[in-house]
C-alpha cells in the first residue's frame, strides 16, 4: 500500500505541477465561455443588413407599415418599390438593393408559398426567416382588418396556445428539456475524460517502458502496483481538474448573482441555472457523475494501460492497438444520443447497464429522473455491473501489463495478449 | 562465510525456449560473484527470478537462510538492470528519493541516504537538475546510487559498465569493492569476461540456459590451463628443438611461447635450458583468459562468435 501511495503521489504531483495542466485547466472554461459569448456575438453581427425591394402586385402592403417594422427590426430594410420596378427586376444591385421580393397578385384568404428573395447571391434560412416574420406581422394585421378583428381579439388569438411537453408521473419535477441538456453535457464530459485521460494513462505507461525505467521499478514494486498507482494518480488529476472547474462555475455563479443587474448576460445565465437546479436532483446527479466517472475511468484506463505496456515507442502501434477500445467509447457516445432521444427505450436501458457504455449512457439518462425514468433496479444493476466490469478489466489489464512491460521487440497482437492473460504465472 | 543466496535447480521455460534450465549455485556473503554468459544465455531471466520479478517454474531460491519471499526480501536487494532508465522530466534529487521510497524507505530515511551518497559521489550540485540534462555517465551514476542507497544485502548489477568512460568505470569499480568490504554481496552479470577477471572472486558461466562452469576465477584458470609458458630466451636452433621437453607455439626474437610435453614439468624445461646454457630472462606460466575458456567450452555453438577477439 505504501508503495502504491508513493507512485500515486508521483504520478499526481508531476502532472498537476506541469504548466500544461494549469494552462488547460484555466483555458478550458475561458474558451468555453468565450465560445458561448463569441458565438452569440458573431450571430448578432453576422446578420446582414439587407436592403430589400418589395414589388407588390397584390396592393396590400403600405410603406408606413413597412417603415414601422423596419425600425423595430433593423436587421433588414424592406422598401416598397413602385417606380423603376423594371430596373430593380433587371439588376437590383445597380438600383441600390441587395435583392427583391415579387409579391404576386394574391387573395388575403390564401396567402402564397411561392414568394422568394431574389438576388445575385443566396441567403441562409436565418436571413429569410427575419424577412418572412416581418412581412407576416403586417400580413396578419391585413388579415385581421379584413376579418374585422380588433386589437383585443388579436391579443387573445396570439396569446392563447396549447403547449405540450413530456411529464413523468414518478418525477413531478423532471423537465425533459433541461434533463436532455444536463444528460448530454454529463455524458459528453465523461466521454472526453475517458478519451483524454485514458490516453494519458497509455502514454504514461509507454513512457515508462521506452525509458526502460519499468525494468528498474519492477524490482521494487509489483507490476500491478505500478499500474494501479498510475491509473489512480491520473484519475485524481482528472478529478482535480473537475473540482477546479466546478469551483470556477460556483464563483462565477455567486459573483454574478451578487453583482445583480450590472451583468445582464450573466444574470440571465444565473437565472437559468437556478431554474435548472430547482428542477433536478442535484446531489444524486453529482454522486452518480462521480461514480460513473471513476468507474468508467478505471474500466477504460486499465485497458489503455495494458496497451501502453504491450507496445513499443511507436505511437502508431499504440493507436492501431487501442483502436477497438476507442471505438467502444465512440459507440457509447452514439448510443447516448439514442438514449437522450428516448431515455426509456430498450437501447437506452441496456446500454446504460452494460459496463462498457454505462458510464456515458447512464449519465445521460439519470437527469430525466430517478426512479421515474431510471428505476432503482436499473441504476443499482448498472452500478454493480460497472464495478464488476472494471474489476474485470483491471485484472485483465494487470495480466497483460505484467508481461508486456518487460517485453521488447515486435508489437504483440490481441491474440498474443490474450495468451498472456490466461497463462499461469 | 555464510551463504547469502542459494539457488537450487531453478527452471524457467518460455513458450519457445528453456531460458533457465536447471541452474544451481550459491553466493557467499560479502563476495563479488560473477554471472557470465553471452547475450540470450538466460542471465537476465535468472536475475529476474532472484529479484522476484519472475516466479520460477521449478526450483528453489534461499535468501538469508530462508525461502525467498519477493514481497519482503526486495527491500534487501538492489538491482540495476541492463535495460535501465529514468524519468526524463524529474529532478535528480527527487528521482533518487522516489526510487528509495519505492524500496520501502521512509521519506526522511531516503533523504538521509540520498544526501550521503550524493556527497560521496560528488553529485550534490545536481540536485535540482533534470534527468534529461544529464550526460550518459552522470545518469549511470544516478542509477548506481539509486540501486545501492537503501543499503541492500544483495546488489545485482547487470552490465554496470556499459557506456561508461574509464574514469567513471573506475569510480563505480571502487564503490563495488567498498560495498563488498562493508559486507554487501554483489552479483555482477556481464558478457565482458575481462571485467570479471579483475573484479570477481567466484563465477558461474551460463550458456543456453545451463550452467557450464562454476568456481573461483583462479581455480577455473588452473583447471583449464594448457601447460603454456612464456619463456624469455633467444630463438632456439633446430637441434635444441628436436630434443626439447616442449613444443613451440610461437617464436619471437627474445620470447618463446611453449607448451610443455605431457609428463614433463616446468622444472624439466628449466633444467633443459640451463643444461644447454641458454640464458633465461623470464619464465611465466600462461593462464588462459576466461574468454578463451569460454570459447573453448562453447566452441560449436553459434554464440561463440561474439566472444572472438575483434
Amino acid at each position: 500500500m505504501y508503495k502504491t501511495f508513493i507512485i500515486i503521489q508521483r504520478e499526481y504531483l508531476t502532472r498537476v505541477r506541469k504548466k500544461t495542466f494549469i494552462i488547460s485547466t484555466l483555458l478550458f472554461p475561458i474558451l468555453y465561455v468565450g465560445l458561448i459569448f463569441g458565438m452569440g456575438f458573431l450571430a448578432e453581427n453576422s446578420k446582414q443588413n439587407l436592403n430589400i425591394a418589395l414589388i407588390d402586385q397584390s396592393g396590400y402592403f403600405k410603406q408606413v407599415d413597412l417603415d414601422r417594422e423596419n425600425t423595430l427590426d433593423p436587421s433588414s430594410k424592406i422598401s416598397l418599390v413602385t417606380e423603376r420596378a423594371t430596373d430593380v427586376l433587371k439588376d437590383p444591385e445597380a438600383a441600390g438593393y441587395d435583392g427583391f421580393i415579387r409579391l404576386p397578385k394574391l387573395d388575403w384568404r390564401q396567402g402564397s408559398d411561392q414568394i422568394f428573395i431574389e438576388a445575385k447571391k443566396s441567403y441562409g434560412s436565418g436571413t429569410t426567416a427575419t424577412v418572412e416574420a416581418k412581412l407576416n406581422r403586417i400580413w396578419n394585421r391585413i388579415k385581421n382588418d379584413s376579418l374585422s378583428i380588433d386589437e383585443n381579439k388579436q391579443v387573445i388569438l396570439q396569446a392563447s396556445q396549447l403547449s405540450i411537453r413530456s411529464k413523468n408521473m414518478d418525477d413531478a419535477s423532471s423537465n425533459a428539456n433541461i434533463a436532455e441538456v444536463i444528460g448530454y453535457v454529463a455524458g459528453l464530459l465523461i466521454y472526453l475524460i475517458l478519451l483524454i485521460y485514458g490516453s494519458q494513462v497509455m502514454m504514461g505507461v509507454m513512457e515508462e517502458k521506452t525509458n526502460r525505467i519499468a525494468e528498474v521499478l519492477v524490482s521494487s514494486v509489483r507490476p500491478f502496483q505500478m499500474m494501479m498507482g498510475k491509473i489512480i494518480g491520473i484519475g485524481l488529476v482528472a478529478l482535480t481538474q473537475f473540482l477546479l472547474w466546478i469551483g470556477f462555475v460556483l464563483i462565477v455563479y455567486n459573483v454574478s448573482k451578487a453583482s445583480g443587474e450590472s451583468m445582464s448576460a450573466a444574470t440571465v445565465m444565473v437565472g437559468k441555472m437556478q431554474q435548472v437546479f430547482t428542477g433536478i436532483n442535484v446531489p444524486l446527479i453529482l454522486f452518480c457523475f462521480g461514480f460513473y466517472f471513476l468507474g468508467g475511468f478505471f474500466f477504460y484506463s486499465s485497458l489503455y494501460a495494458a496497451i501502453g505496456s504491450a507496445v513499443n515507442e511507436d505511437l502508431r502501434e499504440a493507436q492501431s492497438l487501442s483502436f477497438p477500445i476507442t471505438m467502444l467509447v465512440i459507440i457509447s457516445i452514439a448510443l447516448m444520443s439514442t438514449a437522450t432521444a428516448n431515455p426509456t427505450g430498450p437501447i437506452a436501458v441496456w446500454a446504460s447497464i452494460i459496463p462498457f457504455s454505462s458510464p456515458i449512457v447512464m449519465m445521460a439518462r439519470i437527469p430525466y429522473g430517478v426512479p421515474g425514468t431510471v428505476p432503482w433496479w436499473q441504476l443499482g444493476l448498472s452500478m454493480v455491473m460497472l464495478v464488476i466490469g472494471f474489476l474485470g478489466t483491471v485484472w485483465f489489464a494487470g495480466k497483460i501489463y505484467r508481461t508486456g512491460i518487460l517485453m521488447y521487440g515486435k508489437k504483440p497482437t490481441w491474440g498474443e495478449m490474450l495468451k498472456w492473460v490466461f497463462r499461469k504465472s | 562465510m555464510a551463504e547469502l543466496l542459494q539457488v537450487q535447480h531453478l527452471k524457467k521455460y518460455f513458450a519457445n525456449q528453456k531460458a533457465v534450465d536447471d541452474i544451481s549455485f550459491s553466493v557467499e556473503e560479502g563476495s563479488i560473484f560473477g554471472l557470465l554468459g553471452p547475450n540470450g544465455a538466460g542471465k537476465t531471466t535468472l536475475i529476474r527470478m532472484i529479484t522476484g520479478i519472475f516466479y520460477p517454474d521449478a526450483g528453489q531460491i534461499t535468501f538469508q537462510g530462508k525461502p525467498f519471499d519477493p514481497i519482503h526480501d526486495v527491500r534487501h536487494i538492489g538491482y540495476m538492470p541492463e535495460e535501465r532508465g529514468l524519468y526524463k522530466k524529474m529532478k535528480i534529487g527527487e528521482h533518487a528519493l522516489y526510487l528509495a521510497q519505492l524500496k520501502g524507505l521512509s521519506r526522511s530515511d531516503a533523504m538521509r541516504q540520498v544526501k550521503i551518497w550524493f556527497e560521496r559521489l560528488e553529485m550534490e550540485s545536481w540536485w535540482n537538475k533534470k534527468v534529461e540534462d544529464l550526460s550518459k555517465g552522470m545518469s549511470q551514476k544516478l542509477q548506481f546510487v539509486s540501486t545501492v542507497l537503501h543499503e541492500p544485502r544483495l546488489i545485482i548489477l547487470d552490465e554496470p559498465f556499459s557506456g561508461l568512460d574509464p574514469v567513471n568505470s573506475n569510480l563505480i569499480k571502487d564503490e563495488i569493492h567498498r560495498l563488498a568490504k562493508n559486507g554487501s554481496t554483489i552479483i555482477f552479470s556481464t558478457h565482458r569476461m575481462e571485467q570479471v577477471e579483475e573484479i570477481c572472486q567466484q563465477i558461474i558461466l551460463v550458456n543456453r540456459g545451463q550452467k557450464i562452469l562454476d568456481g573461483t576465477v583462479n581455480s577455473i584458470k588452473q583447471q583449464y590451463k594448457q601447460s603454456q609458458y612464456r619463456i624469455g630466451i633467444p630463438a632456439l636452433n633446430e637441434a635444441h628443438l628436436a630434443e626439447a621437453p616442449f613444443e613451440l607455439i610461437q617464436s619471437k626474437e627474445n620470447e618463446q611461447i611453449a607448451r610443455i610435453a605431457d609428463g614433463k614439468s616446468s622444472n624439466d624445461v628449466l633444467r633443459f635450458l640451463i643444461d644447454r646454457s641458454i640464458p633465461v630472462h623470464s619464465f611465466v606460466e600462461i593462464l588462459p583468459s576466461l574468454n578463451d575458456i569460454f570459447i573453448r567450452l562453447v566452441e560449436d555453438t553459434p554464440v561463440t562468435r561474439q566472444f572472438q577477439p575483434a
